[in-house]
């Protein structure tokens, strides 16, 4: 019945281990990734050794600090290594001065269950730029307005300074240079693919255009941007009501962001929570849920 | 997907135009219930304008098949394009129900 | 190669179909059988992953991606929902009568039929399907 059928099923799933980085457990496990974990237990100049890759070495001239010291100008340490023996995840901060106060560079990765790796937040920022108190913590508990955690304000001024939601300064333009550069660590480190969860439809919409699909989230995203025209739901519901739903909000990603954000997505019985992005290393998914769109 | 429903004698001619997929089907599947609930048990599904059809179009052809059937009736397929009789034969329903070139054909069938 | 993605929704199914219509157009030696074999194989294999894939999850992507390579054609459709095994659904029966006829299966037995190799792997990346089909002189 199934002539000329060869079908070749080879589930391909990869355990996560947390065996130690020896030579003879690389030898022997040549295709596999490592882990965070893994990395995490070696010793600490061994770490840092490997962690240096993380930051785009051109990002750090553009601060003066030296690529192998991570020293500035004046001698002090720059940049800041956050990566736990025992745990499997790294925090890897820059800083413009020497008492390390002025952040530009701030990435948090881990390893997650299935043994890939997961970009759990990425901060590029002008130190140059003014800062906001745009305070959004996910932590505390949203009360019923949604408004607990917003420092309403701030974000206005924020907003009209024309920046996207969650951003506490200007960015460095630096986000395609960043990823570049994780992505080598990731073919580096044996790792094809890695995840992010944007926090907001900016965000979403940023990594879209460096090549990101949905593992969650498309069909929403879809129906945001259907909805956003004209006689759609949330086109309708940019009534002014607050200053974070001007009626020509739709046509710009900011504007959409922060119209999300202020929760607009009520109008359609819906959240932005869930979204869940891929990206494969050196491939690009070409997702543009948002054709044309003006930033 | 577009669906012209013409009264004819000895049968009624249900010209489909577009894709029938798992998208559309449901809406054909309808319609066709629709006419055979309102007694039309005797149908020629003309696919000429049909310029896909996957299996959820099989599905839809062969819910209101057999309910035409039940009713003492028949449905009979007109005009299939190269791609969509090749689904057709692959799923073998060129041996529970009859195929014609054109409606004509399909039509006449029915007075026999 | 010839790629684009689309949320793993019904609506994207013509896009698919168009898509590989606009690709196979580009290359000569490529008839309107081929055309539509590809179109139904990879018709059925989205249908499954729409409806099956993303069950109980907020919709994301499906990659669909075509490599021509002269002796063959190369379909790979990606994505990343809840792995499912193509060769667990039974055959449907060609031969029953009409009562026995069932409704459904016949979406697996498409794509074996009108595809010369088919290859599933699925890894923490996601769920990759893989299509050859191969071009032939004659009529195969």
């Amino acid at each position: 019945m199934f002539r000329n059928l060869q079908l070749k099923s080879t589930p391909d799933r990869i355990e996560p281990v947390t065996d130690q980085l020896t030579s003879s457990w690389l030898e022997q496990y040549s295709e596999a990734p490592i882990l965070l974990s893994q990395i995490n237990l070696l010793p600490e100049n061994i770490k840092k050794r490997v962690y240096r890759i993380l930051i785009p070495p051109e990002l750090l001239a553009r601060f003066q600090i030296d690529p192998v010291s991570w020293k500035g100008a004046g001698g002090g340490l720059h940049v800041r290594l956050d990566a736990r023996a025992g745990s499997n995840s790294v925090r890897l901060m820059a800083f413009s001065d020497d008492d390390r106060m002025d952040e530009f560079f701030h990435l948090e990765i881990s390893d997650n269950a299935e043994g890939s790796l997961e970009i759990k937040m990425l901060q590029l920022n002008d130190p140059q730029s003014p800062r906001f108190g745009t305070v959004i913590n996910r932590e505390v508990d949203q009360d019923v307005t949604g408004k607990a955690g917003r420092n309403l304000e701030e974000e206005q001024r924020a907003m009209e300074a024309g920046l996207a939601p969650g951003q506490i300064r200007d960015g460095l333009g630096a986000l395609k240079i960043t990823l570049n550069q994780f992505e080598t660590f990731l073919a580096a480190t044996g790792h094809r693919a890695y995840f992010l969860e944007p926090q907001f439809y900016s965000a979403a919409w940023l990594f879209e255009k460096r090549g990101f699909a949905y593992v969650r989230g498309h069909k929403l995203m879809d129906n945001i941007h259907a909805e956003f025209q004209h006689g759609g739901r949330l086109h309708q519901a940019l009534d002014s009501s607050t200053s974070f739903r001007k009626p020509d909000a739709w046509r710009f990603v900011r504007g959409r962001a922060w119209a999300i954000h202020d929760g607009i997505l009520e109008a359609i019985s819906e959240k932005w929570e869930d979204l869940r992005m891929v990206k494969q290393v050196g491939r690009k998914a070409g997702v543009e849920t948002f054709p044309g769109a003006e930033y | 997907m577009d669906i012209n429903f013409l009264e004819k004698h000895p049968a009624d001619i249900v010209q489909v135009s577009g894709s029938v997929d798992a998208l559309t089907a449901s809406v054909l599947t309808d319609f066709l219930s629709l006419k055979i609930s309102q007694d039309h048990t005797n149908l020629v599904l003309d696919l000429n304008q049909v310029e896909f059809m996957s299996s959820a179009g099989l599905r839809s052809v062969l819910a209101a098949l057999k309910e035409c059937r039940n009713k003492g009736g028949d449905l009979r397929i007109a005009g299939a394009q190269p791609g969509v009789e090749k689904v057709l034969k692959m799923s073998g329903f060129t041996n529970i129900l009859k195929i014609f070139p054109d409606s004509e054909n399909a039509l006449a069938s029915f007075s026999n | 190669m010839h790629q684009i993605t689309r949320s793993a929704e019904l609506t994207s199914l013509p896009e698919f179909r168009k898509y590989i219509n606009l690709a196979c157009s580009h290359h000569s030696g490529i008839d309107k059988q081929i055309t539509y074999d590809l179109q139904l194989a990879v018709d059925e294999a989205c249908t499954n992953i729409i409806t099956h894939g993303y069950q109980g999850m907020n919709p994301g992507s499906i990659i669909l991606s075509l490599e021509f390579k002269g002796a063959y054609i190369e379909v790979t459709i990606t994505d990343f929902g809840h792995a499912f095994e193509p060769i667990q659904t039974p055959a449907p029966d060609l031969e029953a009568g009409l009562e026995d006829r069932p409704t459904g299966g016949f979406g697996l037995y498409f794509i074996y039929q009108t595809m010369d190799e088919i290859e599933y792997t699925t890894n923490p990346y996601g769920n990759r399907l893989t299509f050859i089909k191969k071009l032939e002189s004659a009529v195969g």
